[in-house]
């Protein structure tokens, strides 16, 4: 195909090597420079990408950079700084300042680097067919998903699809002797724009997915170019809704903000401990209809987020949040787990930018026995169905107000037409004990997250 | 800290690189930050992101290309790595992309107000965060937690283009945000103020200080704990200036980039057509307008193009689309200077800086008077428009207006409306003025600082109550 190197990505073992060694020379100047323990992230990202705009090829984009991140501690005070870039004198720069931050701060004892654990077993990551793509396939890709969408109809408008291939080398290395590091192949896809009909602009949607398997690159492009005309188009020749309060049907992305997050957020060991979660002191407790059971799942390599360990280079696994609606764990990282003297649960999550945050990797919400969507459309019989959901969600309180997207109206256990200018409301927590049922199958969203759809009663609904 | 203006070295490269158009990008952004919750420091970095991105059009076609080394060599690679892009993909190109025109381009030297204060200590940052957050927890028994930060954003940029572009500029973005949780009978609610400027401290706590932010705050935390939801429905409301804001970008701002426009949103062919009231005339700026400080400011756009004030809607009249210079020249007008990228590996896109409703002739309390039942809404939370203009947007409080007088509190909503139809609604538009998101980010695939305000505006929208 003619592409040269720096067109294609590079070998995995020669990418980790380079990147563990500056990080270990980084890491061991932080010790030189004072600190009692230090850690460095690092990521090198290389991509290859091409963007369509209005249906047309816009840019066809190379990148290759890295980024290191030391995190300091000393007498019991923290420090973080990063660079990117890659000099003897940058990486003294950053030591410096990093140690510099640590000298203001005030000491926690729970500042310090987790115990050294046994590594996880490595993921396969990597299929050599998806990292040997370069600059010429990915476009050809760009071209067939762009094409497959639009074949659907002329009243869809394509504002914006892309295909990238990323290839992502992630290492740690820390003073207490662990150097870990990890490599990731994927090819990201995605596609946004509307449907018109002469005045009848139909409101906007978007798709996509993240794949690490080249057998499935075919079948991915198909079914997120066909979901995205089907939904553009079903946005055409809107009617007005109904208020009422009463069932809605949530398809997966709107499960996901609505009911996921707000669990996964106050399930936070450190929003619990600092008094701003709803799942304070519930732990053991139903918190939800027993249907009701996420996992975290990194092991799961549809998911964007699998990786073997985590930000602090803690192992990670499947690790259950909700089971048959009963609150089965808080997640910890290093620092919530130092507070209660406890170890991390592996949930340390960031780039090489910041310091390690709290949160999941892969999140997978169980599928229920109600059959497929139309099936769930058939038991509400009448009301709404929501797609998406834009709108807020008050992570204390579970408080939500917003429009819902995509939104159907259903009559008789049917779609019967589109609807514009329609709010929804209620209370995360408080719906949760509200599900009548999920359906069968728990589709990946955007390659990031697996969620079912969801009947949910008492839902209030405001039409225009 | 501060780079040596790299213009030339850009300008050196690109002269031996020679051939059609190319576009040097040098970039660094320094972030100091500092995160303080319920008495712990939970974040306190610097961090330094460097590089220049690579912009050519070849065979008609776009090719980008980055790199994290600013030298001659790794440049000179980067031009030829985005030609090679360029090239692999132009047998796909249907259309394609003329020579730019000729147009007025940036040179010079160009320092926003405030950067000095890059060489502020971080210890007066960190102290104040530390001090407030604990101030908040104090200010009541009901407060559980409170959290405060402190981050700014140093920007230097050298754009250097085939066609005679030779700029470089450097501005400072710092934010404030501080907030409360109260608690009652296991309910949760919460009270944040935050603001953001280009400029210096000073400039950051112009209108209100810290302290006065901070008691805000847990003040709204503690009231919300015991206010009820508004009823759901069609509503006429008084939006202040910060959901003004919102509006302005979210609703409107979106639908005229110009990008949006050609791919169908539903400002497309209303050029000259009534879309608000004549009491609304709605601009993008990439100065500060009226007051000093908005955080979407800048001198040149990431094109090379000096930024300037565009009028989009006058008198009620859409007159201008956002544009970058490829939609310019498709549209037949002079780039408006709203090409921007937000980091040196990022391609520029069309973007608002500053956008705003222009200041009207009533007070705040005729407006008020003016109201027989609705409400009044302040406290912007996340919003986003669609491309038939239907909006949303959150708000933290709402406060009930009967017969021209306020009444109880009650707790934020969500709105939505069509963005035409409300700016046709607008009845009353007040002569007080304020920037008012300035601590806020775009999002469009890239992050982009902007920020948006404008007066008090009496209107009518959907309130997504409870039924």
């Amino acid at each position: 195909m003619g592409s040269t190197d720096t067109t294609r990505v590079r070998d995995a073992a020669t990418t980790a090597a380079e990147l563990s060694g500056r990080a270990a020379r980084l890491c061991r100047r932080a010790l030189d420079a004072g600190a009692d323990q230090a850690e460095v992230y690092s990521v090198r990202s290389q991509k290859i990408g091409v963007t369509f705009e209005k249906g047309d090829l816009k840019l066809s984009q190379v990148d290759d950079g890295s980024t290191l991140g030391v995190r300091v501690f000393k007498g019991g005070k923290l420090g973080f700084a990063s660079t990117n870039q890659a000099s003897d004198e940058a990486l003294a720069g950053v030591a410096r300042d990093a140690l510099a931050l640590c000298a203001l701060n005030p000491p926690d004892d729970a500042n310090r680097l987790p115990a050294t654990r046994a590594a996880a077993p490595a993921l396969d990551l990597i299929d050599p067919a998806i990292q040997a793509l370069g600059i010429e396939e990915v476009v050809d890709y760009g071209q067939r998903f762009l094409d497959r969408a639009a074949q659907h109809d002329a009243r869809l408008a394509i504002d914006k699809a892309s295909v990238e291939l990323h290839f992502t080398t992630h290492s740690l290395v820390n003073s207490e002797g662990v150097e870990l590091s990890e490599s990731d192949a994927a090819l990201g896809t995605s596609i946004f724009g509307m449907a018109i009909d002469g005045d009848d602009v139909g409101g906007f949607h978007y798709t996509g997915d993240n794949i690490r398997r080249a057998s499935r690159i075919e079948a991915s492009l198909a079914s997120a170019a066909d979901e995205f005309a089907e939904v553009c188009l079903g946005n055409l020749n809107t009617g007005v809704g109904e208020s009422y309060n009463g069932p809605v049907l949530f398809a997966p992305d709107a499960v996901l903000d609505l009911f996921v997050a707000p669990v996964v957020s106050a399930a936070s060991a450190i929003a619990v401990q600092r008094g701003r979660s709803a799942l304070k002191g519930k732990l053991g407790e139903s918190i939800a209809h027993e249907s009701f059971q996420l996992l975290d799942d990194p092991t799961d390599l549809a998911l964007t987020g699998a990786a073997s360990f985590d930000r602090e280079g803690q192992p990670i696994g499947a690790f259950p949040i909700v089971e048959n609606g009963v609150l089965a764990s808080y997640l910890y990282n290093a620092y919530a787990a130092a507070v209660e003297g406890r170890e991390s649960t592996g949930h340390a999550v960031g780039g090489a930018r910041g310091l390690p945050g709290l949160g999941p990797h892969a999140l997978s919400m169980a599928p229920g026995q109600g059959g497929d969507r139309d099936a769930l459309l058939r038991s509400m019989g009448r009301g709404l169905y929501v797609m998406r959901f834009s709108g807020s969600i008050d992570p204390a309180s579970g408080d939500f107000s917003g429009v819902a997207k995509s939104a159907r109206w259903v009559e008789g256990g049917q779609v019967v037409r589109s609807v514009r200018e329609i709010l929804i409301s209620g209370n995360a927590f408080e719906l949760l004990r509200r599900f009548v049922a999920l359906s069968s199958t728990a589709p990946t969203l955007h390659g990031a997250a697996r969620a079912p759809w969801a009947l949910v009663d008492g839902v209030s609904v405001t039409a225009g | 800290m501060q780079t040596q203006d790299p213009t030339d070295l850009l300008a050196e490269v690109l002269a031996k690189k020679a051939g059609g158009f190319v576009e040097l990008r040098f970039h660094k952004r320094r972030t100091r930050s500092v995160a303080v919750e319920k008495g712990r420091v939970d974040s306190s970095r610097i961090s330094e992101h460097t590089g220049v991105g690579v912009r050519v059009l070849e065979d008609g076609t776009w090719g980008f290309a980055s790199t994290d080394r600013v030298e001659s060599a790794a440049i000179e690679k980067a031009i030829d790595d985005a030609r090679r892009a360029a090239r692999a993909s132009a047998a796909k190109r249907k259309e394609r992309t003329p020579d730019l025109p000729r147009v007025e381009l940036a040179r010079g030297r160009f320092d926003a107000p405030g950067i000095d204060l890059i060489d502020k200590p971080i210890d007066e940052a960190l102290a104040l965060v530390l001090r407030l957050e604990q101030d908040a927890r104090k200010a009541s028994s009901a407060i559980q937690s409170a959290s405060s930060s402190y981050t700014e954003l140093y920007e230097e940029k050298g754009v250097v283009t085939s066609d005679g572009a030779k700029a470089w500029s450097r501005l400072v973005r710092p934010e404030f945000r501080i907030m409360a949780v109260a608690s009652e009978a296991g309910e949760l609610q919460r009270g944040v103020e935050r603001v953001g400027v280009t400029g210096g401290w000073e400039c950051l706590f112009q209108h209100d200080s810290p302290e006065v932010l901070t008691e805000r705050a847990s003040r709204t935390a503690v009231d919300l704990l015991k206010a009820g939801y508004p009823s759901g429905g069609r509503k006429r409301v008084l939006l202040s200036p910060n959901l003004v804001g919102i509006l302005t970008h979210e609703a409107i701002g979106h639908t005229v980039e110009a990008d949006f426009v050609a791919s169908g949103s539903c400002a497309r062919g209303k050029l000259g057509a009534r879309v608000g009231s004549d009491l609304v005339t709605l601009c993008d700026s990439g100065i500060s307008e009226y007051h000093e400080g908005a955080g979407g400011s800048l001198p040149v756009d990431d094109e090379g193009v000096p930024t300037q004030r565009t009028t989009i809607i006058d008198g009620g009249k859409l007159v201008s689309y956002l544009h970058d210079r490829e939609s310019a020249a498709a549209f037949g007008v002079a780039p408006t200077g709203n090409a921007r990228a937000w980091e040196y590996d990022d391609e520029p896109l069309i973007r608002m800086r500053n956008t705003y409703i222009a200041p009207g002739e009533q007070t705040y309390d005729e407006l008020v008077a003016g109201i027989e039942d609705g409400l009044l809404l302040d406290g912007a939370g996340n919003g986003q428009a669609d491309a038939n203009g239907e909006f949303m947007f959150g708000t933290l409080t709402a406060r009930t207006i009967k017969n021209g007088k306020l009444g109880e509190l009650q707790r934020g909503v969500n709105i939505s409306g069509q963005a035409f139809d409300v700016l046709c609604s607008v009845d009353g538009v007040s002569s007080e003025f304020r920037w008012d998101l300035g601590s806020g980010y775009c999002g469009k695939g890239q992050p982009a600082k902007v920020d948006a305000g404008g007066p008090w505006v009496s209107c009518e929208v959907l309130v997504g109550g409870r039924q």
